[in-house]
């Protein structure tokens, strides 16, 4: 098609809009209704994200190791419930047994992990998991401290005998990267050896695969949904449209256009309705999102949302992409169905 | 005088070999007709409502598709013609349509023009071409009036430009003088015939048998689907 038929068709398209402008104005209200929905659904998504972010960073499990405080302190209790590892264990060590005994009674073959560099590469181990996003590790001191931190506070100076007999063994911090193979992922660490227990929040990590999987559907219903009203509305003006320029397009078929000349004028239309919806959604989203955000900030003091400047570009390629698509989509279906009638078919529409 | 036997050895520009058209609903609109309508001959086409005269019009402008047997014009065999080349057929040829159809909101110069946008020309070209077709017409000072304007036998005239400005090879016109005074009626096809002179061909569907009389073409009539005569001059 010649640079002139486009520039020409185009023109025609803009005609057009001015031509129905009730009826477009009413199609760009819809449209924006729907897009301004769409937008927030996207936003409220992304800050259930963010915020499940935190928590899945917060929620990372505990992989205890079987190192000498295990073998001092935690050894009878983990045998009376694990039989199998503990049945392994004390058949290693047999009365025909030459090894050395320390002060406590613990033989080397007692426990695993024997130095902290043999934890760490358990450590690394652990980091090969499928899953795993990262893993710290923490020795026995440091998660003394944790507990004293967190369990003991204010009553430090009753457990300061824990500070000559530390009981804790050392540990894997691990961070998953996907909750919903939380318990995959815990199995394949209680597997390896070396490793004692492992200590999670399951109930947490169920929550938050919940939470993920419901805001994910519901946000995949609410934007179907409303692309498909979008895409009824577009499709109406263009009906609208079509039916006032009957007349044009029984003329034009008659001298020879083709098809495509024919549906260009309407999707450009359509186009174009979109995209001034889109510009209009951007700009209302915006306004409507920092009132919003203004208040919860000052209401809850919580500063963890999202900002509009880091979702304005996709929102705005998303309503764009919504617009162009209805346009398109929605004078294709409707003109498709005019382009089948020939002559005085017109009339009788 | 045009006598279509002169023509005989000029291709046809549209030839209808045992062409039938039965309708969904059972009517049967045209029944074995064959005809052979030669390059730059001017042809009447009457008949009484229901003789199959439209589907005879609109087999040739493929709105219809035959049933049967085979219909070729201006080259193209309709028959076996895809729907995506049905615009350039019609790109050969120009419609004229009893109820005029120009488009209200459009200027005389606008409307004709828009035949020539249809077809990718360019601006210049619609310019010349435009104003050309409408001093044949004898509406060069009309260029910018609005149909409304303009009498039912002037509308008529812009709706012949419209269909000259291609400068297509086949004239189709439906009824041109049927919404217009007797005066007017004489006038236009008056037009036809200069526009025929100079190797036009032209398709004229008509129930005026004065018109038919007095301009003593070639007659082609219907009746029941089927040719009933196919005559030159007034003896119908």
């Amino acid at each position: 098609m010649k640079l002139g038929s486009i520039r020409y068709l185009t023109k025609e398209g803009v005609k057009n809009i001015w031509a129905n402008r009730l009826m477009s104005l009413a199609s760009i209200g819809v449209l924006v209704a729907c897009m301004v929905i769409i937008g927030l659904a996207v936003l409220i998504a992304e800050n259930v994200n963010v915020a499940i972010g935190n928590l899945e960073e917060q929620n990372v499990v505990m992989a205890y190791m079987k190192d000498y405080n295990w073998a001092l302190y935690g050894k009878e209790a983990t045998t009376d419930n694990t039989a199998s590892n503990t049945t392994s264990d004390t058949e290693t060590a047999t009365p025909e047994d030459t090894e050395k005994v320390d002060k406590n009674g613990i033989k080397d073959s007692d426990y695993v992990i024997h130095s902290e560099d043999e934890a760490k590469a358990l450590c690394k181990e652990i980091e090969k998991l499928d899953n795993v996003e990262k893993v710290v590790f923490v020795s026995s001191e440091e998660g003394l401290e944790s507990v004293k931190e967190s369990m003991l506070e204010g009553q430090e100076e009753y457990f300061s005998f824990l500070d000559d007999e530390n009981p804790m063994s050392c540990a894997a911090k691990v961070t998953m990267k996907d909750m919903g193979k939380f318990e995959e992922t815990i199995k394949k660490i209680e597997k390896l050896s070396g490793v004692e227990r492992v200590v999670s929040q399951s109930d947490l990590a169920n929550t938050i695969n919940a939470i993920k999987k419901g805001v994910g559907v519901a946000g995949f219903w609410i934007i179907a949904i409303l692309m498909i009203i979008s895409l009824v509305i577009v499709s109406n003006t263009i009906r609208v449209t079509m039916y006032n320029r009957k007349l044009e397009i029984s003329i034009m078929k008659a001298v020879g256009a083709t098809d495509a000349f024919v549906r260009i004028p309407f999707i450009v239309e359509g186009m174009i309705i979109g995209l001034i919806s889109a510009v209009i959604s951007e700009g209302l989203l915006y306004f409507c999102y920092r009132v919003a955000t203004e208040t919860i900030i000052s209401t809850l003091g919580t500063s963890d949302i999202v900002k509009y400047g880091d979702m304005a570009l996709i929102l705005f390629a998303l309503f764009a992409g919504i617009g162009i698509i209805a346009g398109v989509l929605g004078s294709a279906i409707m003109i498709g169905k005019y382009l089948k009638h020939e002559g005085s078919e017109f009339a009788a529409i | 005088m045009e006598n279509f036997q002169q023509f005989t050895a000029v291709k046809p520009i549209i030839e209808f070999r045992g062409v039938s058209k039965t309708y969904q609903t059972g009517t049967h609109a045209l029944e074995d007709v064959n005809i052979k309508i030669n390059n730059g001959e001017f042809v009447f086409v009457v008949g009484s409502s229901g003789a199959g005269k439209s589907t005879f019009m609109k087999l040739i402008m493929r709105e219809e598709k035959a049933n049967t047997g085979k219909i070729v014009v201006n080259g193209f065999d309709l028959t076996s013609m895809k729907r995506k080349d049905v615009p350039m057929l019609r790109r050969t040829m120009g419609i004229v349509f009893q109820d005029f159809r120009l488009i209200p909101n459009m200027t005389v110069f606008d409307n004709v023009a828009f035949a020539m946008h249809v077809v990718g020309a360019d601006g210049r070209d619609i310019r010349k071409e435009v104003s050309k077709a409408l001093a044949k017409v004898g509406l060069g000072h009309k260029a910018r009036a609005l149909p409304n304007q303009l009498s039912g036998g002037e509308q008529q005239r812009v709706g012949l430009a419209r269909a000259l400005v291609n400068s297509p090879d086949l004239i189709i016109a439906d009824e041109p003088t049927g919404n217009v005074d007797p005066n007017m009626s004489y006038e236009i096809v008056s037009l036809l015939t200069e526009i025929n002179k100079k190797g036009t061909t032209i398709l004229m569907v008509t129930h005026d048998h004065n018109l038919v009389r007095d301009f003593q073409h070639r007659v082609i009539m219907l009746d029941s689907g089927k040719i009933i005569a196919d005559n030159v001059g007034g003896d119908i």
